[in-house]
């Protein structure tokens, strides 16, 4: 039917299930998948990329599937305590090919099961034959196979930086990893790596991009930023340290995104917590820094420095319930920057309200027509001069929270549960 | 009075004509139970009167057609009645109304809308490729909306030179790009010879799958609302096999969908095995 032959450098050199599943398996806990922001064009060859992102695929743990996560090697000589292939842990090793790494990534991009690649690489060897291997793998993937999909690439602490350049120019996105939001941290679980071989090669790319773009240079340079990722729960900093030096890394290094891990042991380790950290203190750091980025709130407004954001109500409610004065507002009056600062009101729901109040008073019954929640939201606002909330910030917290816990940990009591199981649910005791 | 028509644009657009002063108005593309005494009428497209009304209507609002196509290619019921409030809405104020939320006849148009382009959006992500021998790529799909050829230029744009089909089951027709061309065909029934190596990587792909997934962080209603369950039955990572298998009411949001019989290639891959009825 078609004439469609395979291209002549096409070696089939396909990577075995074995190598494919502990290398995968070494990756899987960087949370870092998004493929947004690169809008590289196909220039005669294979993919390109899609601004918005893509989702693929969604695996049972709920996260999304979008990139092949993969690393090229997992025989670290680094002695991160947290990391699963560290140099004193007992586990099976692999390595990958930079041409198997290729061939995995354009016959799995062209039957659509994944919109690019996510490279990381243990440290094996040296931090710049690590970097170079990397580096390697990408320049061939767009050059020899001319892959124009997303590419994400994980940077080596300590690496040469003009290996880092070269890598900038291969890769649409580049990420460091923090690791651990304090320098104290750092030095106690991860020896080798220290905040200065983290943030100069983040301060290094900001420079290179800016340039690039100063000079309108041909080509693209890291088109969709940098990011970073810290976990979350393995050491003792609280949530104000955690979103400070988020924000201080927005304003300082440009990243266009931070990611949280809440800490799962995969390792024992008398440094570390035995258990796993809970993934609604993750879920409410995400929050937060969405309200950072953009919803126009201050860190300041949000968490004191010694302290965690509270866990039962999400962190614009609990904004709201300290500064109830502010409320209600009035959804026909209201500016932009006010209906986004209440709780249950987002980006798109206000674009709505601010569409459709220009040609009628908006009354209650119009924002549920027009798919706005409301269960957090009636509390704080009034619409045609209409108020249906609770006027006590009690009663108004504990609904918040009773709605928060709607299905949390929620189940059937077994009459064979023990007395104290039993008390643990219904708070009896 | 009800006016039935086929769906098409022209046919909608003449049926407007004929019902934009009837109060009791319903227009629809399926079966609808009358009522005593109502009388219905089956309305054929005019080229003429259907090139005046859109004229006229591309007067008032220059986008309005680009709503209409997404709205004609709902798979809801109700997406004639829909679209027919809608657009007598813009010719009775002669003006675009899309920002008009708080009306019921623009919410309603805009979630037909935004549920057509959601699940477009969502396909270019979902869609299956399964190589041939010759090199082409095939991917059936089963839609629930007619979103077929909105994928079209996604597709062209990264894949220019790889011919490809992607197969809608549901409505019996494909978007083939043949490396130069794009466009529609009907296609009741693929017969395809999957390429030698097409079975390992989609084992290839089922091993990833399965060692990227963090079973200790279990959240099945968390993947289930990102990616639905109608989705599932052409990937080949087999997302049901993962959590456990389910009962062949869940894997089908509606009738229409588990009436959808996957094709049965030939050449490596396997038969997929026959669904179980309840």
């Amino acid at each position: 039917m078609f004439d469609f032959v395979r291209p002549p450098w096409y070696t089939e050199s396909m990577i075995a299930q074995e190598t494919l599943r502990i290398l995968t398996e070494s990756a899987k806990y960087d949370v870092s998948c998004s493929s947004s922001g690169s809008g590289r064009r196909n220039e005669g060859g294979i993919g390109n990329g899609m601004p918005d992102g893509c989702c693929h695929s969604f695996t049972p743990d709920g996260r999304c599937v979008s990139l092949l996560k993969i690393l090229m090697s997992n025989d670290c000589v680094f002695d991160c305590k947290y990391c699963m292939s560290r140099r004193s842990v007992d586990v099976p090793r692999a390595s990958a090919t930079p041409e198997e790494i290729c061939e995995l990534t354009v016959d799995f991009y062209k039957r659509n099961y994944i919109e690019g690649l996510f490279l990381s690489s243990a440290v094996h060897i040296s931090p710049d034959h690590t970097m170079e291997q990397l580096v390697r793998t990408v320049k061939l993937l767009r050059t020899r196979y001319c892959f124009h999909g997303y590419v994400h690439l994980k940077g080596i602490p300590k690496a040469d930086p003009l290996l880092v350049s070269e890598a900038a120019r291969y890769a649409d996105r580049m990420s460091y990893n923090m690791e651990l939001p304090s320098e104290k941290s750092l030095k106690l679980l991860a020896p080798q790596k220290d905040k200065e071989s983290l943030l100069l090669p983040m301060r290094q790319l900001r420079r290179e991009r800016d340039v690039f773009r100063a000079e309108k240079r041909k080509g693209a340079f890291l088109p969709a930023g940098q990011t970073t990722q810290m976990i979350v729960g393995a050491s003792p900093e609280h949530d104000g340290q955690i979103l400070r030096l988020t924000e201080s890394l927005y304003r300082v290094t440009g990243l266009k995104r931070v990611y949280y891990s809440s800490y799962t042991p995969v390792v024992e380790d008398a440094l570390l917590p035995a258990v796993q950290s809970a993934a609604l203190r993750e879920h409410r750091l995400y929050q937060a820094d969405w309200l950072l980025r953009f919803y126009g709130f201050d860190v300041e407004e949000l968490v004191p420095e010694e302290e965690d954001l509270p866990l039962d109500v999400d962190p614009k409610c609990a904004w709201a319930l300290r500064n109830l004065h502010l409320f209600p507002v009035e959804v026909n009056r209201a500016p932009l920057e006010m209906l986004l600062r209440v709780p249950g009101i987002g980006g798109r729901s206000a674009q709505k309200i601010l569409s459709a109040r220009r040609y009628t008073a908006l009354t209650f019954e119009h924002l549920k027509k027009m798919r706005v929640v409301l269960k957090r939201a009636r509390h704080f606002i009034t619409a045609n001069g209409k108020f249906y909330g609770e006027k006590n910030t009690l009663a108004v917290r504990g609904l918040l929270a009773a709605g928060e816990r709607e299905d949390a940990g929620a189940r059937q009591l077994s009459l064979f549960d023990t007395p104290a199981a039993l008390s643990a649910h219904t708070g009896e005791l | 009075m009800i006016y039935f028509f086929d769906g098409s644009k022209a046919a909608f657009l003449t049926a407007f004509l004929l019902a934009y002063r009837d109060e009791d108005a319903l227009l629809t593309t399926g079966s609808h139970q009358l009522t005593l005494g109502q009388k219905s009428v089956f309305v054929r497209a005019d080229a003429q009167k259907a090139a005046r009304c859109e004229q006229r209507l591309l007067q008032f609002d220059e986008h309005c057609m680009r709503d209409l196509d997404l709205l004609l290619r709902s798979g809801e019921e109700m997406r004639g009645q829909t679209a027919f409030l809608y657009f007598r809405m813009i010719a009775a104020r002669k003006r675009p109304v899309r920002g008009e939320l708080a009306e019921n006849a623009v919410a309603d148009a805009s979630e037909c809308i935004r549920r057509v382009k959601l699940e477009a959006h969502r396909l270019k992500g979902f869609v299956r490729f399964m190589e041939c021998a010759s090199g082409a790529l095939y991917a059936p799909l089963s839609p629930d909306n007619d979103v077929c050829d909105l994928l079209l230029p996604h597709f062209c744009a990264r894949l220019p030179h790889i011919p490809f089909v992607l197969h809608d089951v549901r409505r019996a027709k494909a978007a083939v790009w043949d490396g130069a061309h794009s466009f529609l065909a009907p296609l009741g029934e693929a017969e395809i010879v999957l390429a030698a190596d097409e079975t390992a990587w989609q084992s290839l792909w089922r091993q990833y799958y399965a060692s990227v997934n963090i079973p200790s962080r279990e959240r099945i209603r968390q993947m289930k609302g990102y990616m639905p369950v109608r989705y599932w039955k052409f990937m080949p990572e087999d997302p049901s096999a993962a959590i456990g298998d389910l009962p062949f009411a869940a894997r089908n949001a509606s009738d229409a969908a588990a009436q959808d019989g996957a094709p049965h290639p030939r050449g490596s891959l396997q038969s997929p095995p026959a669904p179980r009825r309840p």
